[in-house]
């Protein structure tokens, strides 16, 4: 398995867009014209400028790569009493809640249907439904899903204690079931648009979202980890931003059939010729190898992208992955904060 | 093109013009299976960052 070798993957990367947009696309535009009825029951994105998230100039966005489990940002984030400003992925508030880490802000995006909201517990979720859907137990993520249905219950516990005290970066492109509990659970609701297409092209989707709800536009990167990444550096106005769990990768160990696609690569290339589609990559920081699919290396290129034209600093403290390039600095994340924080 | 090309016989079986052959080689076969299940959250714009409503106060 190599890069060279990866040449369906490769190609699959340079289609990402346009994959994304038949996926998600008409169900996101869909999600925010039926949440144009929720508008008032929140503020827009907007007020969180005014808003002083954190003590200092720097924020930690925590994402759920495989890293979080075996780097624990939050064990040294409490050890060192950090006081600047922590935004959560959706999919990272479990992690941060068992640890007796409460977010400034959560950011959430994906409009799925029903996947998304096992983020903030399902209260509808049974026995059946998990059976007909193993996207959560199949992967690499965090292994307190492992066990489903007390996660479940354990996130809409500990969602229903802390939620009120916690703002979320709500995406207008989020699922009924996802809105439906943000609001049951008392969270503090920002809204926001995010970029389907150029917000300045003519007939573009985007402003005419923004025409309806009045609510600011954020280029989310393609997947919530860079939109938090964003929501840190130009919406709270942090100039020093690090990154954990952002891997957009899994380690060279893991098996493929922990991997987000891996049923799709089977079923069209068979388990002996999944090299390719993944796409293996040397971490230098780390000294050691990563692999990916075609999606997180999307979110890799544009990441990077993103990073070389934004005005404030980026550090990745993930302490693996693929996420590095010439506009993020890397290193552990006790070295960012006895530096900056 | 069409209009000009007007054999003078008679197919044995009927031509449908607008039906193009697709490839159907491993890596094509992915891709259409992809185009279903890939994909990432949301799609983006490269460049651009936030665009603010006009009335959100600075």
């Amino acid at each position: 398995m190599s890069e060279t070798q990866s040449n369906i993957g490769l190609q699959l990367v340079q289609k990402m867009g346009e994959l994304t947009w038949d996926r998600h696309g008409p169900m996101g535009v869909a999600n925010a014209k039926r949440n144009l009825a929720f508008r008032d029951q929140g503020k827009s994105l907007a007020a969180l400028r005014k808003e002083q998230l954190g003590e200092g100039d720097t924020a930690i966005v925590i994402a759920a790569g495989p890293s979080l489990k075996r780097q624990d940002p939050a064990k040294t984030l409490l050890e060192r009493n950090y006081k600047g400003a922590i935004v959560t992925t959706e999919s990272a508030l479990l992690y941060c809640l068992r640890q007796g880490l409460v977010p400034d802000l959560t950011v959430t995006l994906d409009p799925h249907a029903t996947r998304i909201v096992r983020w903030f517990g399902d209260p509808h979720l049974t026995r059946e439904s998990l059976k007909a859907d193993d996207y959560f137990s199949r992967q690499d993520m965090d292994k307190a899903f492992a066990d489903e249905m007390a996660a479940n219950q354990e996130i809409l516990s500990l969602l229903n204690t802390y939620g009120p005290r916690i703002r979320i970066a709500l995406s207008t492109s989020a699922s009924q079931a996802v809105v439906d509990r943000v609001l049951e659970s008392g969270m503090q609701v920002y809204w926001w648009n995010p970029m389907f297409d150029d917000p300045d092209a003519p007939d573009s989707i985007t402003a005419e979202l923004q025409a309806m709800n009045r609510f600011p536009c954020v280029n989310a990167g393609g997947n919530v980890g860079s939109a938090a990444w964003m929501m840190a550096g130009e919406v709270l106005g942090k100039p020093k931003v690090a990154l954990t769990g952002v891997d957009f990768s899994y380690y060279d160990e893991t098996p493929h059939r922990n991997t987000q696609y891996y049923k799709e690569a089977v079923a069209l290339v068979g388990e002996d010729n999944l090299d390719q589609v993944f796409i293996r990559l040397f971490n230098p920081h780390v000294n050691a190898w990563f692999y990916t699919d075609p999606a997180y290396m999307w979110y890799r290129e544009s990441f990077l992208e993103m990073a070389r034209d934004a005005e404030y600093q980026t550090f990745n403290c993930t302490g693996g992955g693929i996420l590095f390039g010439d506009a993020i600095a890397v290193c552990p994340l006790s070295e960012f904060l006895d530096k900056h924080a | 093109m069409t209009s000009v090309l007007k054999g003078n016989f008679q197919a044995a079986k009927a031509v449908d013009a607008k039906t193009r052959a697709e490839p159907d080689d491993l890596e094509s076969r992915f891709e259409r299976e992809a185009m279903k299940k890939l994909g990432g959250s949301i799609a983006y714009v490269a460049k651009k960052k936030v665009k603010w409503a006009e009335d959100d106060a600075k």
